[in-house]
């Protein structure tokens, strides 16, 4: 049974995607974190992303154990796959294969340490690391058809994740790493910048990093023209089409923060170019009055305006932050640049958007206005986002785990006894 | 939950929501170059799991966590060591807390490598073609051409410059 259960383990800094490989689709997406809420006196594993619902996590404190998107702390790891592999997919390591996914550039000794984790402790039957720029080509390469310009050659992954966005070329399956690109910046540094404008400007919610997760993925968007929607931003009163607000929990009648008026948020992102057309309509719904009222109360809320698009905004300039980096325009430029120049026509029009943090509004638009000027004239750029930016890494694992020939690339747990860790990773790069 | 928990639980939420105090930001003021300082306390921030955590209460008797603020996790293991004594619990953390990837990256000395093999370093975009830096008003958001002389936050128009004086200069400070 061996060779038809691979359990494909794409391990973020933020979320974990594990399942099994050949399926669409991954068996759980968690958090890759123990969480203590404020009611516990101890950490807990959240199992899914619906378990989040299931506790109130309001000033919760987490414990992770990838820091700037590497494995750290394998202790703390261990206790969450243990879990993971008991509780959520319910599986055998001993009798299991393993793709595991890892960042690029990992130190030695952070390998070594994930080897004993999955050999030693876990007693998996073999392993296989890959990177995710090479899955997420290999998917989107196997999905290529006339409406999606993925060459199979060759294409460029943005992955913009939880600690940092990569610009990675990749050529007939294999990531160029002498060529890749790293932005410092990604999901956690925009929820913590997120909280301290927050903070600064209204209410403390330094502790608040589930809540402030939601506030960003609900209300965060970027600007095609950061000058006109900061002028937009000061209008008063309804002129003014980013202003809307969140209400934080109270603990008594809602344990989850929710967007006050879902309508009033979403009026800057329904016409093309983010200005709402004027004759647009918003009924007011009587409920929605009532639930105000009830909630002004608390005065357990705040109102979010130019702070939606400065968070994102960030990740075009870092240097706005005061960040000594290039944004993600030039990044992708230096990256293609870094290949032979034979690859660079190729490259930008193969363009593959993937991550978390690229699932903002409008991202990929204004990558594309940023990114233009920077390509020669007579070079295309397209830019290909994914269908679910989130799972693209796994679903490529999983595509790559039903390979026939999948078993004969991985160190199975005799050679990792022979060899040691060292010299079986050499295997898994070229 | 009964009703008692649920009121100190909204208890707590409130109080950890207005009394603290950044301790690195506070040593970062007190240092000769404040500013600088304070900017790069910014941005290491941004890469903590509990910014909120390396805030101490005002009132807080448990100093433990001065002594090594980088570590998130030195406060909760204090906290739930409570009792032990300072040497048991330096002792405890020093095992217990893992070094940050900055230390590993150190150890690991990739400057010693041939500088064609890409590395974690190498790998680093670099700094920007152009050099402008926008500043956006830290009470409202906007473009911001003047900066604080006391603390370097920046503001647009004498009106945030007078919400700053009274309500913000230094608030997470003072
Ligand atoms: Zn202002
Ligand atoms: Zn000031």
């Amino acid at each position: 049974m061996s060779s038809n259960n691979v359990v494909v383990l794409d391990n973020g800094a933020g979320l974990i995607k594990a399942g099994i490989g050949g399926n669409l689709d991954p068996t759980a997406i968690l958090p890759n974190c123990l969480a203590r809420p404020l009611s516990s006196k101890k950490f807990l594993h959240l199992s899914d992303l619906n378990a989040t619902a299931a506790f109130d996590l309001t000033s919760a404190a987490v414990r992770r154990p990838l820091d700037r998107g590497y494995l750290i702390n394998p202790d703390l790891q261990r206790e969450i796959w243990s879990n993971l592999f008991s509780n959520v997919l319910k599986i055998n390591p001993s009798h299991s294969s393993l793709l595991l996914v890892e960042p690029l550039f990992n130190l030695p000794s952070l390998q070594r340490a994930a080897d004993e984790l999955v050999f030693e402790e876990f007693g998996f039957e073999s392993l296989f690391v890959a990177d995710s720029p090479s899955l997420v080509h290999l998917y989107e390469a196997s999905r290529s058809r006339p409406s999606n310009g993925v060459s199979e050659q060759a294409s460029l992954v943005v992955d913009c994740g939880f600690s940092f966005t990569h610009a990675a070329p990749v050529f007939q399956n294999f990531t160029v790493n002498y060529a890749v690109k790293r932005l410092d910046l990604g999901g956690k540094a925009l929820t913590n910048y997120l909280k301290e404008l927050v903070s600064y400007r209204a209410v403390n919610v330094m502790d608040e990093t589930f809540i402030m997760d939601d506030v960003k993925e609900k209300l965060c968007f970027v600007s095609l023209d950061v000058a006109r929607d900061l002028q937009v931003a000061r209008k008063p009163g309804r002129d003014n089409y980013f202003r809307c607000t969140y209400v934080l929990p109270d603990g008594v009648t809602h344990t989850k923060g929710f967007v006050k008026d879902p309508d009033e948020a979403n009026r800057c992102l329904t016409s093309k170019d983010g200005a709402p057309k004027d004759d647009m309509e918003y009924p007011e719904v009587t409920e929605k009055a009532e639930d105000r009222k009830r909630v002004d109360l608390t005065k357990n809320e705040f109102s979010l305006t130019n702070e939606r698009f400065l968070v994102p905004e960030m990740i075009f300039r870092p240097a706005d932050l005061g960040m000594n980096q290039a944004g993600l325009a030039e990044c992708i430029v230096r990256a293609v640049n870094s290949c032979h120049v034979y690859l660079h026509p190729v490259l930008y029009e193969s363009i593959i958007l993937t991550g978390g943090s690229s699932l903002f509004p409008r991202f990929a638009e204004r990558l594309e206005r940023e990114l233009r000027p920077l390509v020669p004239d007579d070079y295309q750029v397209k830019i290909t986002t994914q269908e679910d930016p989130i799972l693209g890494v796994w679903r490529g694992g999983s595509l790559l785990a039903s390979s026939p020939d999948f078993e004969t690339m991985c160190v199975t747990k005799a050679e990792y006894e022979e060899l040691g860790s060292a010299r079986c990773r050499r295997r898994f790069f070229h | 939950m009964d009703e008692d928990t649920t009121t100190s639980n909204m208890l707590r939420r409130m109080s950890s929501r207005t009394r603290k105090v950044a301790t690195k930001m506070v040593a970062a003021l007190a240092s000769s170059d404040n500013r600088t300082q304070a900017a790069l306390a910014r941005l290491e921030a941004l890469e903590n799991d509990n910014p909120g955590a390396e805030m101490i209460e005002i009132n807080s008797d448990d100093d433990a966590s001065l002594d090594d603020e980088d570590q998130v996790y030195t406060k909760k293991q204090s906290k739930s060591t409570k009792r032990k004594t300072r040497q048991a619990k330096a002792l405890e953390n020093a095992k217990k807390a893992p070094r940050t990837f900055l230390e590993l990256l150190h150890e690991a000395n990739l400057e010693s490598l041939p500088p064609h093999l890409p590395s974690y370093l190498r790998a680093a975009v670099g700094p920007p073609s152009s050099t402008t830096r926008r500043h956006f008003c830290t009470v409202c958001g906007f473009t911001a051409k003047y900066t604080c002389v006391r603390c370097g936050m920046r503001f647009c128009a004498i009106r945030c410059q007078n919400i700053h004086n009274d309500t913000r200069c230094l608030k997470f400070v003072a």
